[in-house]
C-alpha cells in the first residue's frame, strides 16, 4: 500500500491500457497532442492556484513536472493556498484582471462564475485537441462540469465518492461484540450496531457508533439512501421535502437522539476534530462508522500509515440503504457541495489561457497526470480507464468496493444558487435535530425557501 | 497675475499650511472611506454580483427582500444585539476595574499592566482556537471549573442558548485596550479632589462613585461608543469558532457573518451591499441617540 514511482505507475498502467485497449474497441483516444513537447515554442509562464495542501502538494509538484518533462513550452508554478477564505479567494481571483491562469473551484462556483462570463468555456480546446470527454470521463462526471451546454473544465478528482461508502473501525466492532468481517448494508442494521457501541458518561458521549451528520450532504447522502431525489433532473423543482425526504429525516433526527444523546452531543464529540487530525475518534478506537469520501483513503494513508497498513482493523462498505423501503438501495450524492474542477478566467492572456488549457488537459485526463494523482492517494480517478488500473487492487484493499459505490452515485442537479440551497437546508435539518420543528414542517418550510431562491433564479 | 495669487497665498498662509498637514490624512479618507462608502451605496440598488460587466439597477429590491424576505436578517441583527447588550457592559466593567487596580501604587505595576494588555495583541485567530478548546465540554477548562463547583458541565458552542455568553466571555479576553483608555483617564483625575473627599471622611467607595466615575464619564462615553461600533461589526472571532453558519441553529450568525456569506458565497454582493447599509444606518442611529442624550451623564468639567 505504499505510493508508486512515476515508472511503476506507467508500467501498470501501460498493461492495463492493453487490456483495455483489446476489450474495448472504442477506447477513448490518446491525450491530446498539445500536451507534447514543443521545445522551439517561446515558454509561458502560468500560476496554479489550487487547494491541494497537506500531503498532496508533493504530489502535485510531481505531476507538475511530469509535465514539464513532456511540454517545455509552459511553466506551470503551483500555487497553493490556505483553506480558511477558500471561496473569497477563488471569486477575488477569477474577478481580478491579473488572475491566475488556471484556479481550483468547485462545482457549484464555476457554475457561478460560467454564469456571470467570469471564465472561459474550454470546448474549442477539446474540439481542437481531439479528445472525447463523454468517452473518457464518467458520464455524471463530465457534466458536473457543464453549465447551459457548454464545458468549463475537467473533474478531478470525482464528484462521485463523497457519500457512496463509509469506513468502519474493525477494532470498535469486536469490541461492541459484533462480527467485524460484516460490514452492515441497511439503515436497520446500522441503528443495532450503533447502538451496540456507543457508550456514554455524565459529560457525553465516549465512544460512537455512528453520526449520521446534517447540513445539505449529510441529509442529501441519507435521502437519496431512501429512493429519494433532492431537486428535480431539471433543477427547477425542490423535492427533498416528499415522503422520502421526511422520512429520511425522522429517522436521522431520532437515531441521533435516542442513540447519541441528541445532536449537541454528537457534534461535541467531534468538535476540535478532523479526519485529518490524528486525535479523530476514528483513529482512537471511538468511532465505529464513519460517513465520508474517498479522500478518506489518502487522509488514513497520512494521519495513520499504520492503521492503513493493517486492514484487520478498518473496512470499507457500501451507503446502508433503509431495508424498509423496497425501492431503496446503495446510493451516493455527486456534486451537490464539492465536485472539483479547475477554470480558466476570461481576463486571462490569449497565451497564457492557451497554456493553461495544456496543463489542464494533461491533469485531467494524462495517466502521468490526474491519474498518478489520485492514485497515490488511493481514491479514484474520474477517467475511467484509469481506474482499471490493476496496481489499485494492490494497493487499496477495498478497491472493489470504490468502484461499486462509483457506479450507484447520483449526480445531482445544481444551478448557481446551490450554495444558498444548501445553507437553507442546513437551517432546517438543524431545527429538526434540535427539536425547533418536527421532520415534516422542517422540510416544508426550507422547502418553501429553497423553491422562491431556486425560482428567482431562474426568472432572472 | 502673480501677484494677487501670491498675495492670498501670503494672507492665508496659516490656513495653507495647516490644510497641507492634514491633506495626507484627507486623501486617505477620500480614498478608502468615503469613495468605497459611496460605491457601496450606490451597488446596494443593484444586482452586482462578482461579474466584471455594469450591474443591473434594481432599485429598492434588495432592501424590500432584507425586510420581507431575509429570515437571516432579523435572526443575525437579534443575534448581534443580543451581544452588544452582554458583551459591552461586561467589557466596559472589567477594563474599568482592572484599570482602577492598576491605578494603585503597588510593586511591579509596569509588568501588571503589561501583562494584562498582553491579551489585546494576540492575535484574534489565535485567541479563537485557544477558547476553542477551553470550550471543550469534557477537557475544556471552564467546565473543568464548573464540576470542581459541583455544577453540571455546558455545552458552550454545541447548544444554541450557550454560544452567545460564550462568544462574551471570548470578547472580554481582549478589554486591554479600553483599559489602557480607561488608565489614561484615571490619571488625568487630579489629586486635590481625594485630597477633598479625604479630608471631608470619604472611604473608598465614596471617592470611586463620587470622584472617579463621574470624572471618568468622557472616556466611558468614548469606550461605550467605540465598544458599540466594534461589537455591531463583530466577525473574526466567531467565524472562526462557529463556522460561517454561526455554529447551532445560526445562534452566533452575526450581522457580519451573514453580509460575508452573501457576499462571498453567495456572490450577492449587491445585496451584501445594501446588509451593509442598513448596517451603517443602525450604527449611525445609536451614536447619534449615545451622543444626543450624553450631556445628561457625562461630564466634560465646569465649562
Amino acid at each position: 500500500m505504499n505510493t508508486m514511482t512515476r515508472r511503476d505507475f506507467l508500467r501498470a498502467s501501460g498493461v492495463s491500457a492493453t487490456l483495455a485497449l483489446v476489450a474495448c474497441t472504442a477506447a477513448p483516444p490518446e491525450p491530446a497532442a498539445s500536451t507534447e513537447a514543443e521545445p522551439t515554442a517561446a515558454r509561458v509562464e502560468i500560476e496554479f492556484m489550487n487547494w491541494w495542501g497537506s500531503h498532496r502538494e508533493e504530489l502535485m509538484n510531481e505531476v507538475i513536472a511530469n509535465f514539464h518533462e513532456m511540454n517545455s513550452s509552459v511553466q506551470v508554478n503551483n500555487l497553493v493556498q490556505p483553506w480558511d477564505g477558500r471561496a473569497e479567494r477563488a471569486a477575488t481571483a477569477v474577478a481580478s484582471n491579473n488572475p491566475p491562469a488556471l484556479i481550483m473551484t468547485q462545482r457549484v462556483e464555476t457554475y457561478q462564475f460560467a454564469h456571470e462570463n467570469l471564465i472561459l468555456p474550454i470546448d474549442d480546446y477539446v474540439q481542437a485537441s481531439g479528445i472525447d470527454p463523454d468517452a473518457l470521463f464518467y458520464t455524471g462526471e463530465i457534466n458536473n462540469q457543464r453549465w447551459q451546454g457548454q464545458l468549463y473544465s475537467f473533474p478531478l478528482p470525482t464528484g462521485g465518492g463523497n457519500t457512496g461508502q463509509y469506513f468502519y473501525n474493525k477494532t470498535v466492532l469486536s469490541n461492541a461484540g459484533l462480527d467485524p468481517e460484516m460490514p452492515i448494508t441497511t439503515w436497520q442494521e446500522l441503528t443495532t450496531a450503533a447502538q451496540a457501541i456507543t457508550q456514554k458518561d455524565d459529560i457525553g458521549v465516549t465512544v460512537m457508533g455512528a453520526s449520521l451528520g446534517g447540513g445539505p450532504v449529510g441529509f442529501g447522502q441519507w435521502l437519496y439512501t431512501n429512493a429519494g431525489q433532492f431537486v428535480s433532473d431539471d433543477a427547477r423543482t425542490i423535492e427533498f421535502h416528499e415522503d422520502a425526504g421526511v422520512q429520511t429525516l425522522e429517522w436521522m433526527v431520532n437515531f441521533t437522539n435516542e442513540i447519541n444523546g441528541g445532536i449537541d452531543n454528537t457534534n461535541e464529540f467531534l468538535a476540535g476534530t478532523s479526519d485529518t487530525s490524528a486525535d479523530h475518534p476514528y483513529y482512537n478506537e471511538m468511532l465505529g462508522f464513519l460517513f465520508t469520501g474517498v479522500w478518506q483513503f489518502g487522509h488514513l494513508q497520512a494521519t495513520d500509515p499504520d492503521m492503513w497498513e493493517d486492514t484487520s482493523t478498518w473496512g470499507v462498505g457500501q451507503m446502508p440503504y433503509n431495508g424498509n423501503n423496497p425501492d431503496a438501495g446503495h446510493a451516493g450524492v455527486a456534486g451537490l457541495s464539492g465536485s472539483w474542477g479547475y477554470v480558466i478566467p476570461s481576463s486571462t492572456p490569449q497565451d497564457q489561457a492557451d497554456a493553461a488549457y495544456q496543463y489542464l488537459e494533461f491533469f485531467g485526463t494524462h495517466e502521468a497526470g490526474g491519474c498518478l494523482f489520485l492514485f497515490n492517494q488511493g481514491r479514484p480517478s474520474p477517467v475511467a480507464q484509469c481506474n482499471e488500473n490493476p496496481s489499485y487492487y494492490d494497493s487499496n484493499p477495498y478497491w472493489d468496493v470504490v468502484l461499486k459505490s462509483l457506479s450507484s452515485d447520483v449526480s445531482v442537479a445544481v444551478t448557481p444558487v446551490q450554495t444558498r440551497i444548501n445553507d437553507v437546508v442546513a437551517t432546517v435539518v438543524e431545527e429538526a435535530y434540535f427539536g425547533v420543528a418536527s421532520p415534516v414542517d422542517a422540510l416544508a418550510k426550507g422547502a418553501e425557501e429553497s423553491q422562491r431562491i431556486l425560482d428567482e433564479f431562474w426568472a432572472g | 497675475m502673480l501677484v494677487p495669487i501670491q498675495e492670498f497665498l501670503h494672507r492665508h498662509r496659516t490656513k495653507w499650511v495647516g490644510f497641507a498637514f492634514i491633506l495626507p490624512w484627507i486623501v486617505a479618507a477620500l480614498w478608502f472611506d468615503l469613495i468605497p462608502f459611496v460605491v457601496n451605496l450606490l451597488l446596494s440598488f443593484t444586482d452586482y454580483s462578482v461579474s466584471t460587466s455594469i450591474p443591473n439597477w434594481t432599485g429598492t429590491k434588495n432592501f424590500n427582500e432584507i425586510f420581507t424576505l431575509d429570515p437571516l436578517f432579523s435572526k443575525s441583527l437579534g443575534n448581534t444585539v443580543y451581544y452588544l447588550a452582554l458583551s459591552v457592559p461586561v467589557r466596559l466593567v472589567v477594563a474599568l476595574a482592572i484599570a482602577i487596580l492598576l491605578n494603585l501604587r503597588i510593586m511591579a505595576l509596569g509588568a501588571f499592566r503589561t501583562i494584562f494588555y498582553v491579551p489585546s495583541v494576540v492575535p484574534l485567530v489565535a485567541v479563537s482556537i485557544i477558547f476553542f478548546g477551553m470550550f471543550n465540554a469534557r477537557y475544556g477548562i471552564f467546565n473543568q471549573v464548573l464540576i470542581l463547583l459541583d455544577l453540571p458541565p455546558v455545552r458552550w458552542l454545541t447548544r444554541p442558548e450557550w454560544v452567545k455568553p460564550a462568544m462574551v466571555i471570548m470578547s472580554t479576553w481582549g478589554f486591554g485596550a479600553q483599559m489602557v483608555i480607561f488608565l489614561a483617564g484615571l490619571q488625568g483625575i487630579p489629586a486635590e479632589l481625594y485630597e477633598a473627599a479625604e479630608m471631608d471622611g470619604g472611604n473608598y467607595w465614596q471617592k470611586l462613585f463620587r470622584i472617579t466615575v463621574p470624572m471618568l464619564t468622557p472616556v466611558i462615553f468614548f469606550n461605550l461608543i467605540i465598544g458599540i461600533i466594534g461589537g455591531f461589526q463583530v466577525f473574526a472571532s466567531a467565524y472562526v469558532l462557529l463556522g460561517p453558519g454561526g455554529g447551532a441553529l445560526n445562534a452566533g450568525l452575526f450581522y457580519v457573518i451573514h453580509i460575508y456569506n452573501n457576499a462571498f458565497s453567495y456572490f450577492r454582493l449587491g445585496y451584501a451591499a445594501a446588509l451593509s447599509v442598513v448596517l451603517f444606518l443602525i450604527i449611525l442611529f445609536f451614536t447619534i441617540v449615545m451622543v444626543r442624550t450624553s450631556d445628561r451623564w457625562v461630564y466634560y468639567g465646569d465649562t
